[in-house]
């Protein structure tokens, strides 16, 4: 007989408790507590009630006579116990931990996917900053509370499993400071399957990562893999996604459409006019010919009516071969260029848990992805496998293996020269159709490019090739072949000690080639001398082989014993192995290819020139210990110390210790107060020591390409036998606190991080013979305070809402470089910029020239109406550090459906636009055309009211009335007194990163089907750049990781990827 | 744990050690590149002495020296590039203990040879920036090198060159094959230095007549370049990156970002002057026209550089017997005591060019005749002050062609001829390099000290050898 039953929900304090689930157990009928936690269910007598809420012990009641059934939950301190992984793949209590770590689960960053795991972490935990950018495959900057070493790297290591794996990015140096062809080849992090991934801690500070030793100064983002132990069913997952890109238009050009190519009116035979007069038809008569070798739009007006020659007027495969064409704006822009970037993610997976005895896990991800550029793919095959075997009920064997497979073709290239980006932004003829470029190459197979040098048929070009050549027969490709893997034993002596050996490793191949066809535009290819300068060629071809292997061997005793009822002591000792092997070769033809298109080394047309090799061991041998003594679960002291040994410093100084301390005091228990669940203050202090990189001791010569004789030179850098380690000191304090049943929480770290004795090659005068010396010199600071808040607002039977705010503030200055040196030049870039360590600013400032000031007003020469810039290019122009970062996060649950969204900001920081420099000169910009104040075209001629007025003040402090000429290239860009300062805007961004709505199949429709779960995803990213100062371009999307940030030259557009994904397990 | 982890670091991929000659041949190009070198990154003075100019981008043909940190590059590729190696070439060389006592015989004239070359390299920075490091230079202990005075300088490197050309030793050889100016020819180096150091005593003429004159009398006595096949020129090949740089910038990088400048080509159509078809392509007309000087010009509407400019073999020449011709007129006219007249080295001066850049004899007589070339005749149409520098500056710098350094240098010495204003000159006639803007962050102490020593680091302090 069924009757409705009531009651009241409390806590052991006599508070209702809202939102409790209540379930008739062996049945879907069920309800939750009001907001005063009252209920009403229907039930019959002999049934069981089962009360459940987060963070309480749940409850069954059996339903009898009565139809009033009261329940007072009592806390359960097991359901608060987070465990996280720590140092060396170590689970500890999480309130044990006097130091700051945060988790993001797995399914947060593999619900909506990126070619790289790594982008999803942006604005999912505090402390991290994540810079992506824009190219195919492309790198991502991912620092942990700033940069802390001044040239050496400040990229956070990425452990798996315990392990650390290789991040390392393989780019030319020259390719980060914007110099032309060159490419993004990406970092190995982003080889790490999505799929795999359970779940990702990163550990913020020096106390956290000390175990690591040396190299995690940077902080480590710590991935656990999935295992087989949590299987279900019969173990498949099958995972299945698509992503389609489309163009966020606000981070592409966008051009103005009333005038053509040109620099200004100095063609034809006059010099006056904005078109030149050459014969095009063979007649022996002068036509009437566009200006073709100019890649700018600072050319004539537009006229429909106008008739004259183009490009396509030269070439005898032309449909307009030595046709007159209207003056016109191209039909397709630039933007018709590009094409549907489409991912597709397939992965299925087997797992099995065999009880006590051991667990597996396959899973096979094949990745599949197509770019914006025309001819440009990666692909990526990931296997891997996971086991866990209990041999004797003392000795457990755990394996993790993992192979990659990654191809791509055709990367685009970056920075200043070559790149059909640069070309686009900076220099373009906005009357040039891309359609007619698409369909002569496609027609001819040639280079018939709008840029050719001279008005022959087949003209080489001069600046620029055809786009489409440039994509199908001047592409790159590369591949990698890697695997990871490690086997651990575990052996338990007694319940209270443990021994573990590992060994494990990470190795891979890696082959990069590039190439160039004949009749391409003479650019410079192969390989660099000393000062970076490569030969200019028309063709060549150039291939990188590496090889790139670290092993990690590891034995560590692990004890942990409750000293009486009150204390507790856990302890490690354990030693580290390392060996890191790197090896590249890279050979590139001189001169060009003898015999067109055919890509080999011995296809040389001139000497091949010497091949560079490096062939770099790095060993460091490691002793740590650790000890946890806890107090009656309140209070935590942990301390760790670790010795190394390294095999990059001198004999005397190779060997250092570095010790921590941390301590985590749990109060709750002590305050006693109803609406406190968890409170807890940590504090810790480390060092953490750094040795050199490879080879920074003995003094080397380089040997050159002998010029008849053989040719030798002293090395730029001036090496140095008695370096010492580095050493990082920090110090942080932490506040950890849940409210009212976990409904609300949040967490907040100050810490204090000084580097100091870096390593470096300090910049010396010239005149030294040296451009750098190394030293142990300088000192970083960074402070910072991370909050992260997280709560439930709302949650009801049907509906959830959870949100959480991650923010990051760090503030970084130099302190100090080699004494009497004030700025280190971190890069040089094209437009005069350069980016700095200067003592007493924040590291990474930008360097130009800046506007002249008279009280605070920019002063402008009357005699031409342009800008006064400063003669030098060493002012402080900008700086890259954003003032902070922040990323709110919300998720909602209704039913089966899950709405989430992450919006993602940064605020502050300095980028400097080179496609701004250039392409405002060059008059591509809608911003180079408008009506002026005298409402005439700016363009015309001062004479014809053209022009128009800088703000500010003639040197004799009278407002500025004069006018600048517009009627040449130059009046908004690089030239006529514009100083670089005039192209630094602000990179802040806010975007709606992140939106994904996903519908779990209800178990209902599942109860008569092999599956276990479905779920189908609809995901969005980087839909919406809600705010950004950038124009034409996405303030994220910088050149490469690394310590090269702010400067933005000819970047992809950003696309907004749209996917659906489809989840079955069975 | 293995206790000889260090032994890891070792690089087994390149050198610990070199020969000493081999750093002597890498400087020895590092020095002929930079001065032959038209690359706008490295060298404006071509541009500068107004023999070419910029196309499109004419920042550069208008004096900005600052966008692309010219004098940075200048100053780095002389110090770290041409002094450093020298200077290490010489270390190792006295270091070495040669197989043979015939090898072992060539040891002082090397180090003899590699000191002309440094005197040549530091000759040439204080002739472009003035006050530079010189006693506290290329010391990796210091790295805070004091600027020595410009004059000073100047002076003290004659007299090593005086040292030099006493101590070699012309009965026995020096570098061979390392050499690829005079392959090892210690005659022929003798002759350079001598060269050299006539060159230097003229530069200080202005600034101190009796020391100049001792100096290039001395020098003269010596024994100076005679003929064309005295010419330092050093032998490039035919691939990058051992070719002429000029090749490089011309042909390699498939631009056009250079015309003949308007002041040369007026200055040679006047004068109808044979060498313009050995200097110059004509225009599509069949005409010589040059850009105009910091304005823009269509490539296709002006002449270009000839076709053996542009050949990758085309030596480097850093010193030729036309300019010592020239030096010696001015030693004439200014009263020095050097043989002949100043109108009979003027004379050679000249058809030593004409010959040089391929023209012939008779074509040379015939100019010569003319009365606007004439020596005695142009030195009385001249309205100069002093009319010699007119008519021996104005021939000199145009057969000073290529030689964009020493072309400037001459006209900052001598005051002719007239350099037109560029359109949108950034500055006045640049009469000096600024220093480094890195050498303010880096050396700021000493760097200020040698600013307010020769009078402002500005493009447009005299130096202290030019006096008008």
């Amino acid at each position: 007989q069924e009757k409705t039953i009531s009651g009241t929900v409390t806590d052991q304090l006599g508070l209702a408790l809202p939102g409790v689930n209540i379930l008739v157990e062996g049945t879907t009928n069920g309800t939750q507590t009001d907001f005063d936690g009252n209920y009403t269910i229907q039930g019959s007598e002999g049934q069981t009630l089962l009360f459940s809420y987060i963070g309480q012990m749940s409850v069954t009641k059996v339903i009898g006579a009565s139809s009033t059934i009261d329940v007072v939950m009592q806390e359960d301190a097991q359901a608060l116990e987070e465990v996280v992984v720590t140092a060396l793949g170590i689970s500890r209590d999480k309130k044990s931990l006097g130091y700051a770590t945060q988790e993001v689960q797995g399914e947060d960053l593999n619900t909506v996917k990126s070619g790289n795991f790594v982008n999803a972490l942006s604005g999912k935990a505090s402390g991290i900053q994540i810079r992506k950018n824009n190219n195919l495959g492309g790198s991502t900057n991912v620092v942990i509370r700033g940069n802390a070493s001044l040239t050496g790297s400040n990229q956070a290591l990425f452990v798996i499993d315990g392990v650390p794996v290789n991040n390392t990015n393989t780019n030319s140096k020259y390719q980060g400071e914007a110099s032309g062809n060159y490419y993004d080849y990406g970092n190995t992090a982003s080889d790490i399957n999505p799929d795999d991934i359970e779940s990702v801690n990163v550990l913020k500070g020096a106390a956290a990562s000390a175990l690591y030793g040396s190299r995690a100064a940077n902080g480590v983002i710590m991935i656990t893999t999935k295992k087989g132990k949590d299987a279900q069913g019969i173990g498949v997952t099958v995972n299945s996604g698509i992503t389609i890109g489309s163009i966020d238009k606000s981070t592409f050009a966008k051009y103005q459409n009333q005038y053509g190519a040109g620099y200004g009116a100095y063609y034809g035979p006059g010099e006056d006019d904005f078109y030149n007069m050459e014969d095009v038809t063979g007649d022996g008569v002068a036509d009437l010919t566009v200006p073709f070798t100019e890649d700018a739009s600072y050319g004539g007006r537009f006229d429909p009516n106008l008739m004259i020659y183009q490009w396509d007027a030269l070439d005898p495969d032309s449909p307009n071969y030595r046709t007159a064409t209207p003056w016109v704006n191209a039909k397709n822009g630039p933007i018709t260029f590009f094409e549907t970037p489409v991912t597709t993610t397939n992965s299925v997976s087997f797992a099995r848990s065999y009880d006590d005895d051991g667990s597996f896990r396959m899973n096979y991800t094949q990745f599949d992805q197509s770019g914006l550029m025309p001819n440009s793919t990666i692909k990526k095959h990931n296997f891997s496998m996971s086991g866990s075997f209990a041999l004797t009920d003392r000795l457990t064997v755990t394996g993790y293996a993992n192979y990659i497979n990654t191809k791509a073709l055709g990367r685009n290239s970056t920075g200043y020269s070559d790149n059909i980006m640069s070309n686009f932004k900076q220099w373009w003829q906005t009357n040039v159709d891309l359609k007619d470029q698409r369909d002569i190459y496609f027609d001819t197979k040639r280079n018939v490019t709008w840029n050719p040098a001279s008005t022959d048929a087949g003209s080489a070009p001069i600046y620029w090739d055809n786009p489409y050549w440039t994509r199908y027969e001047n592409y790159q490709n590369d591949s990698r072949n890697r695997f990871i893997g490690n086997v651990s034993l575990d052996y338990k002596f007694t319940d209270w000690l443990n021994f573990t050996a590992r060994a494990a490793t990470d190795t891979y191949s890696e082959i990069q080639e590039e190439r160039r066809a004949n009749g391409s535009v003479p650019t410079s290819f192969g390989i660099p001398d000393s000062a970076g300068n490569r030969g200019n060629v028309d063709s060549g071809y150039g291939r990188r082989n590496l090889e790139v292997t670290e092993t990690n061997y590891d034995f560590m005793f692990n004890f942990q014993k409750d000293l009486s009822d009150q204390f507790n002591l856990k302890g490690i000792l354990g030693t580290n192995i390392r060996r890191s092997e790197f090896q590249s070769i890279y050979s590139a033809t001189s001169g060009g290819l003898s015999v067109p298109k055919l890509y080999s080394l011995q296809n040389s047309s001139g000497p091949l020139a010497l091949p560079v090799e490096n062939d770099e061991r790095v060993g460091i041998d490691g002793i740590y210990a650790s000890a946890s003594l806890g107090y009656n679960s309140i209070l935590f002291l942990d301390a760790t110390i670790r010795r190394d040994h390294s095999s990059t410093l001198p004999e005397d100084n190779s060997t250092f210790y570095y010790p921590s301390i941390a301590t985590s005091f749990v109060f709750t228990n002590l305050l006693n107060a109803d609406f406190i669940t968890f409170g807890k203050l940590r504090a810790n202090y480390a060092e953490v020591g750094n040795s050199a990189p490879f080879d920074f001791l003995y003094d080397t010569y380089n040997v050159n390409i002998p010029p008849g004789a053989p040719s030798t030179s002293v090395d730029n850098e001036k090496k140095n036998p008695n370096l010492k380690p580095e050493k990082t000191e920090s110090f942080e304090l932490g506040l950890e606190m849940k409210f009212l049943r976990n409904r609300l929480s949040f967490d907040l770290a100050y810490y204090q991080t000084n580097s100091v004795d870096q390593i470096f090659g300090v910049p010396v005068s010239r005149a030294t013979g040296y451009e750098k010396k190394i030293l142990n010199a300088g000192e970083i600071e960074n402070k910072g305070v991370e909050l992260s808040i997280s709560g439930n607002p709302v949650r009801t039977d049907n509906f959830s809402w959870t949100a959480m705010v991650n923010w990051t503030k760090n503030k970084n200055e130099v302190v100090s470089l080699e004494d009497g040196i004030q700025t280190l030049q971190l890069g040089d870039f094209q437009g005069g910029v350069t980016l700095n360590a200067e003592v007493g600013q924040p590291y990474g400032v930008i360097y130009g020239t800046d506007y002249t000031y008279l009280n605070g007003e920019r002063v402008v020469d009357p005699a031409d109406g342009q800008y006064v810039k400063t003669s030098t290019s060493d002012q402080n122009i900008g700086d890259t550090n954003p003032d902070w970062l922040m990323g709110i996060s919300n998720k909602f649950n209704y039913k089966e459906f899950s709405l989430s969204f992450l919006i993602d900001i940064q605020q502050g920081g300095s980028i400097f636009s080179l496609d701004q420099y250039y392409g405002l000169a060059t008059g591509l910009y809608a911003e180079t055309a408008f009506i002026n104040d005298l409402g005439n075209p700016v363009r015309n001629t001062l004479a014809d009211g053209g022009g128009f007025i800088n703000e500010g003040v003639n040197p004799d402090g009278a407002t500025n009335t004069s006018r600048i000429r517009a009627d040449r290239f130059g009046a908004f860009g690089y030239r006529r007194g514009l100083p670089d300062k005039a192209f630094v805007y602000d990179a802040s961004y806010v975007k709606l990163r992140e939106v994904a709505l996903t519908y779990n199949l209800p178990s209902k429709l599942l109860a008569n089907t092999f599956l276990t779960n479905a779920s189908l995803s609809v995901i969005g990213s980087n839909l919406w750049i809600i705010d950004k100062d950038l124009p034409h371009a996405d303030p994220e999307s910088g050149l490469s990781a690394g310590n090269l940030q702010g400067y933005s030259v000819g970047s992809l557009p950003t696309t907004r990827d749209f996917g659906v994904n489809l989840k079955l397990q069975f | 744990c293995s206790s000889d982890l260090e032994s890891l670091n070792e690089n087994i991929k390149d050198p610990l050690a070199v020969p000493g000659e081999s750093l002597f041949t890498g400087a020895q190009k590092s020095l002929v590149d930079q001065v032959v070198d038209l690359n706008v990154n490295n060298n404006n003075t071509k541009l500068w002495a107004q023999y070419l100019q910029e196309t499109t981008y004419t920042d550069e043909s208008n004096y900005d020296q600052v966008t692309r940190t010219i004098p940075a590059q200048h100053w780095s590729i002389m110090y770290k590039d041409v002094l450093k190696d020298l200077d290490e070439a010489k270390i190792v060389i006295e270091a070495t203990t040669y197989s043979t006592p015939e090898l072992e015989a060539l040891k002082p004239n090397k180090l003899i040879i590699i000191e002309i070359l440094n005197v040549y390299t530091y000759a040439n920075l204080v002739e472009t920036f003035g006050d530079v490091p010189y006693t506290e230079a290329l010391d990796a202990d210091n790295l805070l090198p004091k600027y020595d005075d410009g004059e000073t300088i100047y002076k003290d490197l004659v007299g090593r060159l005086t040292a030099a050309i006493n101590a070699l030793d012309e009965s026995t050889g020096s570098f061979g094959s390392a050499d690829r100016i005079y392959e090892g020819d210690v005659a022929m180096w003798k002759k350079f230095a001598a060269s050299l150091k006539l060159r230097m005593g003229i530069l200080l003429s202005d600034v101190d007549e009796a020391f100049a004159k001792t100096t290039v009398e001395s020098a003269v006595a010596t024994g100076v370049f005679t003929s064309n096949d005295d010419n330092a020129a050093y032998e490039y090949l035919g691939s990058d990156p051992n070719t002429n740089p000029v090749y490089d910038n011309l042909v390699l990088s498939g631009r056009n970002d250079f015309v003949a400048a308007a002041t040369i080509i007026d200055a040679m159509n006047t004068l109808d002057d044979p060498r313009l078809p050995l200097y110059f392509m004509p225009t599509g007309d069949g005409i010589y026209e040059g850009g105009g000087i910091g304005e823009p010009s269509s490539y296709s509407s002006y002449s270009h550089v000839s076709a053996q400019l542009e050949e990758a073999t085309f030596p480097g020449i850093i010193l030729d017997y036309s300019e010592v011709s020239f030096l010696l007129a001015e030693a004439r006219a200014r009263s020095f005591e050097v043989g002949g007249t100043a109108k009979e080295h003027y004379d050679a001066g000249i058809t030593a060019s004409i010959l040089d850049w391929g023209g012939t004899a008779e074509e040379a007589t015939d100019y010569l005749a003319q009365p606007n070339v004439d020596y005695d005749l142009s030195i009385l149409a001249s309205t100069a002050t002093t009319p010699w520098k007119e008519v021996i500056g104005t021939q000199k710098w145009i057969a000073l062609y290529n030689r964009g350094l020493e072309a400037w240098t001459s006209i900052r010495l001598l005051d002719y001829p007239l350099m037109a204003t560029p359109a949108d000159a950034v500055s006045g006639f640049l009469n000096r390099y600024t220093y480094p803007i890195i050498e303010q962050s880096l050396n700021g102490a000493n760097y200020s000290s040698a600013a307010s020593a020769i009078g402002g680091d500005e493009a447009e302090t005299q130096l202290f050898w030019d006096l008008n």
